[in-house]
């Protein structure tokens, strides 16, 4: 979240106001393009819309990231909400939770095929 | 312009040192964040983006709040208990808000009293506390800002760990909140201690904030 001024009554009111909705479409768009490439079947397309170390974490055994992301369960679904704070945001799916980190080219997916446990992270089937 | 300086001498040295604190605070913190963005997978941002950033503004607001809780504590506190023997206290049998002579408010106002001492009723009711109702609304503020930008870089941290985010009402029963609160709230109070005690015993000579050199450590609200 970017708040407009370090003096504390325009931290307040900046960190008030700036919690989030305006960036929620190009989170959710990052989103619904990952499992765009996912439901086409386009490996390359997919890793390339993943974070640089999630990428690396799926090129594993001499497979390579495009390959292993089309075995693995991921859910999707239909965009039910997001919520984005600073340069992180998650994105709820009707059967899944998307993390993504905002990079200078855009949102780039961190997580995803993701479960809750409770207090503990969440455990992802891609993840950085 | 040099009687100037000479005569707000002290503010100016304490704006100053205040500014160049803040701008080292500004340099290694956004270092800081780099480190753990790296570390966390992520992208790392520019200054302009640290010192407009949550994570900044939560560190600067939680010591505000402490500094000027601090300073309303021993203005207010000092107004009815006393320390025998402290140049920071009144002398034992002065507690309490004291009469309208002593404090030169009302009839008893003098020729240089400010206007609002002179008068009566709630305008010298509120003049009265003044310092008290500024730093107090200083401090409420400050420690609101900390709570929600506390709020948006707890937040930020919990997703870069995969993990839900909290609504502000969450936060502020957070440990997270807490912590960051009471460790500033702590070494706020023992510095007060150790200025209200030590200085029974101590001396900085030259200093109003210590007594005289040759003073009785029993004595008490005498400056230097």
């Amino acid at each position: 979240m970017r708040v407009r001024a370090v003096l504390v009554v325009s931290v307040l009111a900046v960190a008030l106001s700036g919690c989030a909705s305006e960036e929620r479409s190009p989170a959710e768009q990052a989103v619904t393009r990952f499992y765009a490439a996912v439901h086409d079947r386009d490996g390359s397309r997919a890793c390339s819309l993943l974070t640089p170390e999630a990428a690396d974490g799926l090129s594993v055994g001499g497979q390579s990231c495009a390959k292993t992301v089309l075995e693995l369960d991921l859910p999707g679904g239909q965009v039910r909400e997001a919520a984005v704070w600073g340069d992180e945001a998650q994105v709820r799916l009707t059967r899944d939770t998307v993390f993504l980190h905002r990079f200078p080219r855009g949102w780039l997916v961190r997580g995803a095929g993701c479960r809750p446990r409770g207090d503990l992270p969440y455990r992802c089937e891609v993840r950085s | 312009m040099r009687r100037f300086v000479k005569d707000n001498a002290l503010s100016l040295f304490f704006l100053v040192t205040f500014l160049i604190a803040l701008a080292g605070q500004s340099v290694a913190g956004t270092a800081d964040a780099n480190d753990r963005r790296l570390a966390d997978g992520g992208a790392t941002i520019s200054w302009s983006q640290y010192v407009t950033s949550s994570d900044f503004a939560v560190d600067v607001a939680e010591n505000w709040q402490s500094e000027y809780l601090q300073f309303l504590l021993f203005i207010l506190a000092t107004v009815w208990l006393v320390q025998r023997g402290s140049p920071e206290s009144k002398k034992p049998g002065e507690e309490g808000g004291e009469s309208d002579a002593e404090q030169r408010t009302g009839r008893h106002a003098t020729p240089g009293s400010p206007e609002w001492a002179r008068a009566t009723g709630l305008r010298q009711t509120l003049y009265g506390n003044s310092l008290g109702l500024v730093m107090g609304t200083i401090f409420v503020l400050s420690w609101l800002a900390q709570s929600v930008a506390g709020t948006a870089s707890y937040n930020e941290q919990q997703l870069s760990q995969l993990q839900d985010p909290v609504s502000w009402g969450g936060y502020v029963m957070s440990p997270d909140f807490w912590d960051r609160t009471l460790q500033n709230w702590q070494s706020e109070l023992l510095a007060v201690l150790s200025m209200v005690v030590l200085s029974v015993y101590l001396r900085q000579r030259g200093s109003p904030e210590s007594k005289p050199v040759g003073a009785p450590h029993g004595e008490t609200a005498a400056e230097g």
